[in-house]
């Protein structure tokens, strides 16, 4: 007898599993975000991305190997301060600071929130593109930016966004 | 010279190379991940992260090691098509081994600039533009285990730390990093440091004549001799790398033989028992025959890749290199003619095998690029005696059957003594693959070398590097790429006082050298210009030293040094100043627009003060809205002196331009000691950087394409030989670092041998040095198609994979460039030969979509 028949039917017990069940927890959790990356972006977007983020990491396990070992300080704002977010990754731990933060290691300055939408998100872009049309400037090491965009998109992709 | 018919007719692709290149144009390009797993592994087991400085000897153990564990691949058994659809052959090629572990691979450098490769792991397959087959397996192995390490340790980010001078990024004021603000901002300045050096061309008669065991003895003695540490290191280091290049070689000869155990085909069991053969005996022993010359090219070439971006290295005079060999086989009967046009094509394929990572945006930049690696044929000797051989028209034929875009041909011709059959076979060339080679004229290069220093002997032997530019060979390490300078911000900084329109009118990039509305004649302008110029260029050195400070630290470069004349004697690297010369290099992007701009200030408002200075400079702000008097006035060469008309106005400008910037950047001593040199080839920059730039002077609309190279703006010059008499009067001595004049002729079917005729004659003429009266052009390239294939080609480019075009020194497929790019060589003047009057076509709208 075959195996097939039987691996088919066990499947959908698989989202039972503590780690499925987590990635469904997350996924439900970031529903807004996948509203705001699929039509309008609001001011709420950073703090809703960085909330995807934490749920992702704290709940699904092949997510939180994207911070494995990693440090780093962000902070997101617009040019005019109005959207102003920071977010710390400490070694599988992440910290969000809703006010931002003062000694970040990188500093995204954005024209406004589709514009950040657009340089993390943009199908057949990447973050050169948003510098081209400057719309954003990046203060700081570029290489913790390349790495935060990787975990966005990553993020979308669990979402199927990307 | 033993052939009969230079142009070889006899000779065809064999049904080996054909199915080569087949399977060359199927496969797509792959991540090749194997390099920086190999690099990252070392780096973290010798604690080479986090360090102030790497040593050579250091440096050296971990090239080693990865030669040592690099996967040998004696043939590819599959690739990826495009929709990413695997599909399996079998690659029986005459040559063993391969830059990366794929068929047609991307390798990365995460020392550079692959981690901005990062955010598009999960999408570069499926990207509009130029996409790259990667694996799960490998996304995974780059984001968890490779770029982490290296997120500190990029040369670009080891800059800006050093810029910072210990200093958090956090309480750095922007004038600490002006240099690398404006480096971001991209409508300034690009500093090719933080990607790649490369951009030489190394020398191959060493290993080829003597073997690297005699060099890696030769190099064990001078170490053993000498009581200077750092010379003792470098001896050390270059043992240790050719030592890894033997291993290489030798694997490579165990993996065929372990193939030819299990080969069914007698066949190809016999070529593969060749195969080990020959990579038993070279590279590490002396070549014997044409074949094992080529194969020690080959495999030292993959080794400078592992150490050196591909981006620009290039191959230098093969045809010089390899001919005792080559004369040899021939006269000896070991091979036929047939069979080197055979090895010629393998090799090229082998050569052709990388393409170099370029994330998305970079496409908008540099898009359809290779990896640039030119090769050089013909023109003279070190003594000034003619060059060409039976090997150079061998080298040509292969190029004419493949029309490949790597590598890059550039043929070298000197008026009056290499012959004119031989130009007009390089013409023939050009029509039949319609875009190569590149036409070099050693006079006006020779003089352009020596007028910095070269001696006669070492400008003679030049080669051709990356694009276009002019280098000793085997002994300039010119970093001939170092600076790309958009002139056009120095003619905006110049426009708006200090500030540019990309960046925003409150924020002052540069100072202030005057509201131009107030300058009372076009000197103050020319004045308040140059002023600029040189700001603009003070910053762009600045950044490159600082970033060649850093590669002296962080990125010597043994294998490189070990193959090129100075580094031996001196023992030193290359990046510590060790080859004979020392240059470094930029190349101007915008130069006919700028010096079209500032001929129609001169003309339409401080001499005829057809409109004021405040009115010229509303319109452009509005991009000639509600100003059409004005624009068709400017773009009018009737009206408004136009460069490239023989107008001895608007070429003076040129020539003010160019003398302006050799002496801004002939000032400027680099990090190695040696001096800046300037040139005037653009690749894709003048579509990427007009992209960013606002409408100008000279009648060019907001965001549309700057002029190529040295060439003329399109549709202004209706003359040919004016054209060319432009262009061939600007000084070489202002032009060391190379020119590339793009020109687009029709192709006339009716009668090809008149065409051919009027082709040479249009060189001839362009290379003329009127008895000394004039310079003489010094480089031309061609498209010659007609505009209805090109028109069709991007409706439907998949009936065009092979369409090769010259873009401002390299050859791309016409396909693979992105929509700005196809517009502006769609748009370039074209000129029909049999009149010498340009063809008038429609601007072609730019296309949005692709794919």
């Amino acid at each position: 007898m075959s195996f097939w028949p039987r691996v088919a039917s066990w499947r959908p017990f698989r989202y039972l599993w503590p780690e499925q069940l987590g990635h469904r927890i997350a996924r439900q959790g970031c529903r807004q975000l996948s509203d705001q990356l699929s039509g309008a972006a609001t001011d709420a977007f950073v703090d809703l991305l960085l909330v995807g983020m934490q749920l992702f990491l704290r709940l699904w396990k092949p997510y939180r190997r994207n911070i494995k070992g990693f440090r780093g300080r962000y902070l997101f704002r617009t040019v005019d301060d109005r959207v102003r977010s920071g977010v710390v990754f400490d070694n599988e731990r992440i910290m969000r600071h809703p006010n931002g933060i003062e000694d970040w290691d990188v500093r995204v300055s954005f024209k406004n929130v589709p514009a950040l939408r657009s340089f993390l998100f943009s199908r057949d872009q990447d973050i050169l593109s948003s510098l081209l049309r400057n719309e954003v400037e990046i203060d700081g090491n570029l290489n913790y930016v390349y790495k935060f965009a990787f975990m966005a998109r990553d993020l979308g992709k669990e979402l199927g966004l990307v | 010279m033993a052939l009969q018919d230079i142009s070889l007719r006899e000779c065809w692709l064999t049904p080996r190379v054909t199915q080569l290149k087949q399977i060359y144009f199927r496969a797509m390009p792959e991540i090749c991940v194997e390099r920086p797993r190999l690099i990252t592994r070392y780096s973290l087991e010798h604690g080479l992260f986090g360090r102030a400085r790497i040593s050579i000897l250091e440096k050296a153990r971990m090239y080693r090691y990865v030669l040592e564990n690099r996967t040998p691949v004696v043939s590819h058994t599959c690739g990826y098509e495009k929709g990413m659809k695997r599909f399996e052959f079998v690659e029986d090629s005459l040559f063993a081994g391969s830059t990366t572990s794929k068929f047609k691979g991307v390798p990365l450098y995460p020392e550079f600039l692959a981690l901005s490769l990062w955010p598009e792991l999960w999408t570069m397959q499926s990207r509009a533009s130029n996409p790259f087959q990667i694996t799960e397996a490998e996304v995974k192995a780059l984001n968890e285990e490779i770029f982490p390490h290296w997120i500190e340790n990029t040369i670009l980010e080891l800059a800006r730390k050093r810029a910072l001078n210990g200093k958090p990024a956090c309480r750095a004021s922007e004038h600490n990093l002006l240099e690398f603000k404006l480096l971001q901002w991209l409508v300034f300045f690009l500093v090719s440091k933080p990607e790649c050096i490369s951009h030489t061309i190394p020398d191959f008669s060493k290993a080829i004549g003597v073997g690297l065991r005699a060099m890696i003895e030769e190099a064990t003695a001078r170490a053993a001799a000498t009581s200077d540490s750092s010379q003792k290191e470098f001896y050390q280091a270059v043992a240790e790398v050719l030592e890894g290049v033997v291993s290489y070689s030798r694997r490579l000869a165990d993996q065929a033989e372990a193939m030819a155990r299990t080969e069914p085909d007698p066949v190809r069991k016999r070529e593969l028992l060749d195969l080990a053969q020959v990579h038993r005996r070279v590279p590490e022993h002396p070549a014997q025959s044409f074949r094992e010359g080529l194969t020690t090219v080959w495999i030292c070439w993959t080794a400078i890749h592992l150490e050196n971006p591909n981006i620009g290295m290039s191959l230098g005079r093969l045809d010089r290199v390899l001919w005792p060999l080559y004369r040899h086989d021939v006269e000896t009967g070991v091979i036929t003619v047939q069979d080197a046009v055979d090895l010629i094509c393998c090799l090229w394929l082998k050569i052709g095998d990388h393409v170099p990572m370029i994330p998305e945006t970079g496409e908008q930049l540099f898009g359809g690029t290779g990896s640039n690696q030119a090769i050089t044929i013909g023109g003279v000797d070190r003594d000034g005696n003619d060059a060409v051989n039976d090997l150079t028209y061998v080298m040509l034929r292969a190029t004419e059957l493949m029309r490949l875009r790597d590598p890059n041909l550039n043929a070298r011709y000197f008026p009056g003594v290499n012959s004119k059959g031989y130009l007009r076979r390089l013409c023939e060339v050009n029509i039949t693959t319609g875009a190569t080679p590149a036409l070099h004229n050693d006079r006006a290069v020779i003089k352009a070398l020596t007028s910095k220093h070269d001696t006669p002997e070492q400008a003679r032997d030049y080669g051709v590097i990356g694009c276009v530019e002019p280098g000793s060979n085997g002994r300039s390490y010119g970093s001939s790429a170092s600076i790309l300078l958009n002139l056009t911000s120095a003619l905006e900084l110049t426009l708006f006082n200090g500030r540019h329109r990309h960046t925003g009118p409150d924020r002052l990039i540069s100072f202030e050298t005057g509201d131009p509305a107030r300058f009372a004649s076009f000197a103050d302008f020319r004045t308040a210009f140059r002023k600029q110029t040189r700001w603009l260029i003070e910053q762009a050195v600045r950044l490159n030293e600082l970033l060649g400070r850093v590669h002296q630290d962080f990125y010597p470069t043994p294998i490189l040094s070990a193959f090129f004349e100075g580094p031996m004697d001196s023992g030193r690297d290359l990046i510590q100043g060790g080859a004979v010369i020392n240059a470094s290099a930029a190349t101007i992007i915008g130069l006919a627009d700028v010096a079209d701009s500032l001929s129609a200030l001169r003309r339409v408002v401080f001499q005829d003060k057809r409109v004021s200075f405040a009115t010229l400079l509303d319109a452009l702000q509005k991009d000639f809205e509600g100003h059409e008097a004005l624009h068709k006035r400017l773009i009018d060469p009737e009206k408004t002196p136009k460069y490239g008309n023989d107008d001895a106005d608007a070429d003076a400008t040129v020539t003010w331009i160019v003398d302006m910037l050799d002496q801004a950047f002939g000032e400027k001593v680099n990090y190695r000691g040696g001096r800046y040199r300037v040139g005037y080839w653009t690749m894709t920059n003048h579509a990427g950087f007009g992209r960013l730039m606002g409408a100008t002077p000279n009648g060019r609309k907001a965001h549309e394409n700057f002029t190529s190279g040295i060439t003329p703006v399109s549709g202004v010059t209706p003359c040919l030989t004016k054209a060319l008499n432009s262009v061939a009067r600007q000084p070489a001595q202002c032009l060391s670092n190379g020119v590339a004049l793009n020109l687009k002729y029709t192709p006339e079917s009716g009668d090809p041998e008149r065409m051919l005729d009027n082709f040479v004659a249009s060189v001839e003429g362009y290379f003329d040095d009127r008895d000394g009266r004039t310079e003489g052009g010094m480089e031309i390239q061609f498209n010659v198609t007609t505009h209805d294939t090109f028109v069709d080609a991007v409706a439907h480019p998949e009936n065009y994979p092979e369409l090769l075009v010259r873009v401002s020194g390299y050859t791309a497929y016409f396909k693979d460039l992105n929509p700005q790019m196809q517009k502006e060589i769609i748009d370039r003047t074209e000129y029909l030969l049999s009149t010498g009057s340009m063809v008038f076509y429609k601007p072609f709208p730019i296309q949005q979509a692709r794919d």
